[in-house]
């Protein structure tokens, strides 16, 4: 199964079909009424002048009430086509909005978890985003062609009233404003467009890094000299918008003389005709021109679409699907590939410990689905980790990450992570055995205190002890705890301690922890000690023996 | 309604909102021209008449010109002047977002989000809609003009055409102005839980939860979708209504003028137009509208440009840390805390909290986290202000001198560090400190050994976020300032967090050189550290 963004937003185009039909169709509307308007309105003043110059029988003869009547006509045709554009054109987008998004998300979750990894990064998501924001202009824009075109259509057909000569004129300006609209667009969109994502990231790492400083700003004058640093991204950040607001201007500059350039060689190609048809080519050119500035805004966002679409295939890679067995019955204990293969019978307590930088953290990861790469040595109930599905790799392990990933929401949807279906009183406990309990209890709504964006309003802590709670809650047969008790004083680890290894009494669970306190590594009965890529093995038994 | 940030703003450059504002006047001059060229060829097309058509067709060239100029210059003076009042308001509030006091700070990533996004925002308001507010009461009338030296009475339709259009504009700007807040603000919130789930993607591949963050995503995105066409619906057809008097004028003139040439008016008026006269004010009639069609293309940066100023003017006039008054303490002095009490937002309070910690000596406060240590220490330099109680420190009180941070250096876990050297940002402990100096106190602390693996050494060139550095690293570089600096007041903050038992032995050594002669306090929860005391406070 392929899930590349172009499937992805191809299925969205063919669902708002309908609603991007019409949209198409009323800016195809609006660009005719638009041309045939003022063409209308010329030729019906330049012919009332020469019927009023001709005498009173010219006058009787001239007939007045369709080409007015026409002419108010198409003031309402063409509001009313405005209204149907806009509305059918944001439906579709934000529709596609919609449906987009959760595929996306979808996709991602299917797909290789280092991407997911990767994205963990504030700079790498919201590049995401922006990515998925220039995908969905595309749905706004996908009617400008049609306008361009109906324009273009609605002009040829006025301008030939005047002859050949007009029309001509009115192909090879547009012709030549689509051409060079599209390279200047190519141009000057790209290049600075990607130089201005890549100075607001420098310019919010740099804040984020002074913000997080504190009182050495005080006590070292150092407010100054964060100024400057920020100021100094800031002004990168300004020279790369100067350079797409050129291109932006240039695009209108381009537009404005290729209208002046077409109307004057409309009129010089139609000095022959009759003055009512000069003014009606003259003046439907002008407008006619006008109908393709959608398109030019469309050639403007296409680099950034394009490579924003590239980016996302490259995020949406779909897993390779190798060959899977069935998944195992019977006790799920764990093999690792420490000291030549260690083997975990269900519900030991294993400590793995070694250098920081040894690769425990992404021992763990591989061991609980999160990675697919080097799995060799890696067993759950004797399969080898390669062959089982992630579903099932994953439903083995109750994860405590190093990071304390919370998601934004609140105390309880954290903790719904863990378990859907738990019990008020379930949580409260899991809060207790995590040491949090007295804690949110105190907070203003309890369960449903808000902890803000990723934890944002939690002290380190404290997030900690909450991601702990929500693992807590997850009946999986391996807990696997990464760094549990950082940051916590000496007292509240000590309590977390006593309280888990209740708790790992009473629930049988098994344990997999990485800690460089001493602290938590009381709770194991095995220590595994990974030196980078040569592990050996240590444990009281061993040493005994 | 008044911008919330004119008070600010006015400390700052003013770049007029003319100039961009004069060039896109200049435009509808060139529509002027435009036209007058337009009509002119016209009805010099034929060969017979006087003067053939040229001198017209290069007045409408130059009126094509003219606007492409002024367009040009326009979109690029709005740009550079919301590129000044951008960098300005940054600055400022940057400033602000650092002055924020320990415990009433949101967030980092909110304040950071103020300083880079919510200043972003504001972009629109400054580079198209102040500009185009400022030509949409100049242009329309100046068009107007034009119009009404050849016919009058055009002039008058298309005013009488303008009234119901401006009332429009009005009426459903304010109508749609709360709706559209409120969608725009649920936008953003759509966005962050997107890209929040996204972030926590590996943590709910962990928890198998991506079916259910999915339909969560999907359901939020489809409210928003369905909510937010509803107000389009209704903000549209005031632009509809927009549209429509802009096409009826432009047919209403058509018609007034074709039936004035044909001389069949079924009123006298006193004027009778020509062929050009009546080309010309056709040609011109669409150009009345322009102006404010432009303005009310803007009307979303109006909206994003007034909701982020009322949220950066929140964060301007919010409280500040107070800058250190007063001499420098030359001799280590006693500091008293007297029934001190730090409040924060939401209830959480600390102390009250009495101790003294004496003249030269090392005092620690030892608790558990997030018993307020580090505030109790903040509160000295101004960072976490009092809310009951006094510190004095040799007598003088902190009430009334809101800070000692001039006296005080301070070494944190991750401590700032500036664009430079290794030991240019050292040397900000003592500013002319000699390189002798500073290589010195480098060693001391154990920093040269750590950084003598680097090609560099002590000039290996560091940017703001400390790349490439350890975390050990970086700490040492803040003990070794904090060493350099001639302060009086020594404060540590967890300086043996995350060590094991010999490096923290060996860092307790450091600290007792570090001590001589100066009043030092310690917030740690460390009883290894606390052994070295000569003084210790535990906190409840």
């Amino acid at each position: 199964m392929t899930h590349s963004l172009q499937s992805l937003v191809a299925e969205q185009r063919r669902r708002q079909g309908t609603t991007l039909g019409l949209s198409a169709l009323a800016a195809a509307v609006l660009a005719l009424c638009a041309v045939l308007l003022m063409g209308l309105s010329g030729w019906f003043i330049a012919a009332a002048a020469a019927a009023g110059a001709g005498g009173k029988a010219a006058v009787m003869a001239f007939n007045y009430l369709l080409p007015s009547a026409g002419i108010r006509l198409l003031a309402i045709l063409r509001t009313g086509a405005r209204y149907g554009e806009r509305l059918a054109g944001h439906a579709a987008a934000l529709n596609a909005l919609a449906e987009i998004r959760p595929a996306l998300y979808r996709a991602l979750a299917r797909g290789r978890p280092e991407a997911a990894l990767a994205l963990s990064s504030g700079e790498a998501s919201a590049r995401l985003v922006q990515d998925v924001d220039a995908v969905e202009t595309l749905f706004v824009r996908l009617s400008a062609p049609w306008a361009a075109g109906a324009a273009l259509a609605a002009g040829l057909a006025l301008t030939l009233l005047a002859g050949p000569g007009p029309a001509l004129c009115l192909l090879v300006a547009m012709g030549l404003l689509l051409v060079s609209g599209r390279l200047l667009a190519r141009r000057v969109s790209t290049e600075p467009g990607r130089e201005v994502q890549a100075a607001v990231g420098g310019l919010k790492d740099s804040v984020a890094a002074y913000l997080a400083a504190g009182p050495d700003l005080v006590c070292y004058d150092l407010e100054d000299q964060a100024v400057a640093a920020v100021m100094t991204h800031d002004q990168r950040l300004g020279r790369a918008q100067s350079q797409v607001v050129d291109g932006e201007a240039l695009m209108a500059v381009l537009q404005a003389v290729v209208s002046g350039l077409a109307a004057a060689a409309v009129l010089l190609a139609a000095r022959d005709v009759a003055i009512p048809l000069a003014a009606l080519a003259a003046l439907s050119t002008v407008v006619a021109l006008e109908g393709a500035s959608g398109l030019l805004r469309a050639f403007e966002r296409a680099g950034a679409a394009s490579e924003a679409e590239r980016r996302l295939d490259a995020v949406l890679i779909p897993l390779a699907e190798p060959a899977r067995s069935p998944d195992p019955f019977g006790p799920r204990d764990l093999t690792l590939p420490v000291g030549g293969g260690v083997r975990l019978s269900p519900g030991a307590r294993v400590a793995l410990v070694g250098p920081s930088g040894c690769g425990k953290t992404q021992m763990l990861e591989r061991l609980i689905g999160l990675r697919t790469e080097n799995l060799e040595g890696l067993a759950i109930a004797g399969a080898p980790l390669a062959r089982l599905t992630p579903d099932f790799v994953r439903s083995q392990f109750a994860y405590g990450p190093q990071d304390a990933r919370l998601l934004t929401g609140s105390i309880r949807d954290n903790l719904r992570l863990g378990s859907p279906r738990a019990s008020e009183a379930e949580l409260w406990l899991a809060l207790a055995d995590a040491g949090l309990e007295d804690r949110v209890s105190t907070l203003a709504g309890g369960l449903d205190a808000w902890v803000g964006e990723g934890g944002a309003r939690l002290s380190g802590g404290e997030r900690r002890r909450l991601s702990l709670a929500r693992a807590l809650l997850r009946p999986s047969p391996w807990l696997v705890l990464d760094e549990p008790t950082e940051g916590l004083d000496g007292q509240t680890e000590a309590l977390v301690i006593a309280r888990l290894a209740q708790r790992l009494s009473r629930t049988g669970q098994g344990l997999l922890l990485v800690s460089h306190r001493p602290a938590p590594l009381a709770l194991c009965e095995r220590t595994l000690r990974l030196t980078g890529d040569e592990a050996s093995l240590h444990t009281p038994a061993n040493a005994a023996g | 309604m008044r911008f919330p940030l004119s008070d600010h703003l006015a400390a700052g450059p003013r770049p007029s909102r003319l100039a961009p504002g004069l060039f896109w006047v200049l435009d509808a001059v060139g529509a002027v021209v435009f036209a007058l060229g337009l009509a002119g060829a016209v009805t010099h097309l034929s060969a017979g008449v006087a003067g053939g058509p040229w001198p017209w067709l290069g007045a409408l060239l130059a009126g094509a010109m003219l606007r492409a100029v002024s367009i040009f210059a326009a979109t690029r003076a709005g740009a550079s002047r919301a590129r000044r009042l951008k960098g300005f308001l940054r600055e400022t509030v940057f400033r602000a977002a650092l002055r924020v006091p320990a415990g009433q700070a949101a967030p980092i990533g909110e304040r950071a989000a103020a300083v880079v996004d919510e200043v972003e925002a504001l972009d629109g308001w400054f580079c198209r809609f102040e500009p185009l507010s400022f030509a949409a009461r100049i242009s329309p009338v100046l068009v107007l003009g034009a119009i009404a030296l050849a016919s009058p009475i055009s002039a008058l339709i298309l005013v009488g055409a303008l009234i119901p259009f401006a009332l429009i504009m009005a009426l459903a700007g304010m109508m749609a102005a709360d709706a559209a807040r409120a969608q725009f603000e649920a936008l953003g919130r759509l966005s962050g839980l997107f890209v929040d789930r996204v972030r926590a993607l590996p943590v709910v591949l962990a928890f198998q939860a991506e079916a259910a963050e999915a339909a969560l995503v999907e359901g939020a995105a489809r409210g928003v979708a369905r909510r937010t066409l509803a107000v389009l619906r209704l903000a549209f057809l005031s632009s509809a209504g927009l549209e429509f008097f802009a096409a009826l004028s432009v047919a209403l003139v058509a018609v007034y003028a074709g039936f004035n040439l044909l001389g069949l008016l079924p009123i006298p008026v006193p004027e009778t137009l020509d062929l050009g006269r009546a080309l010309f004010v056709l040609a011109l009639a669409p150009e009345v509208y322009l102006p404010l069609r432009r303005l009310a293309g803007a009307y979303h940066d109006k909206q994003a440009g007034q909701a982020a100023a009322e949220r950066l003017a929140g964060l301007l006039d919010g409280p500040a840390i107070l800058p250190s008054a007063g001499d420098d303490l030359v001799a280590a002095p006693d500091i008293t805390f007297e029934a001190v009490q730090l409040a924060y937002p939401g209830g959480a309070t600390v102390g009250p909290i009495s101790f003294t910690a004496p003249a030269g000596k090392v005092t620690v406060l030892l608790g558990a986290s997030g018993s307020g240590k580090t505030s109790l220490l903040s509160a000295l330099v101004g960072a976490a202000p009092l809310s009951a109680g006094e510190v004095r420190v040799n007598g003088r009180r902190l009430s009334s001198e809101g800070s000692f941070a001039r006296s005080v250096a301070w070494a944190g876990q991750a401590p700032a560090l500036a664009p430079g050297s290794v030991a240019d940002n050292i040397g900000l402990g003592r500013p002319g400190a000699s390189a002798q100096a500073i290589a010195a106190i480098a060693t001391k602390v154990g920093l040269a050994a750590a950084m003598a693996g680097r090609a560099e050494g002590l000039a290996t060139e560091l940017d703001e976020r400390g790349s490439g550095l350890s975390g050990g690293e970086r700490r040492r570089i803040g003990l070794a300032r904090a060493w350099l600096k001639p302060a009086s007041i020594l404060c540590l903050d967890e300086p043996t967090a995350d060590l094991d038992a010999r490096a923290e032995g060996e860092m307790i050594a450091v600290l007792g050189a570090m001590a001589e002669g100066r009043t030092v306090l310690i917030a740690t929860h460390s009883e290894q550290v606390a052994a070295m005391a000569d003084h210790v406070v535990r906190l409840p």
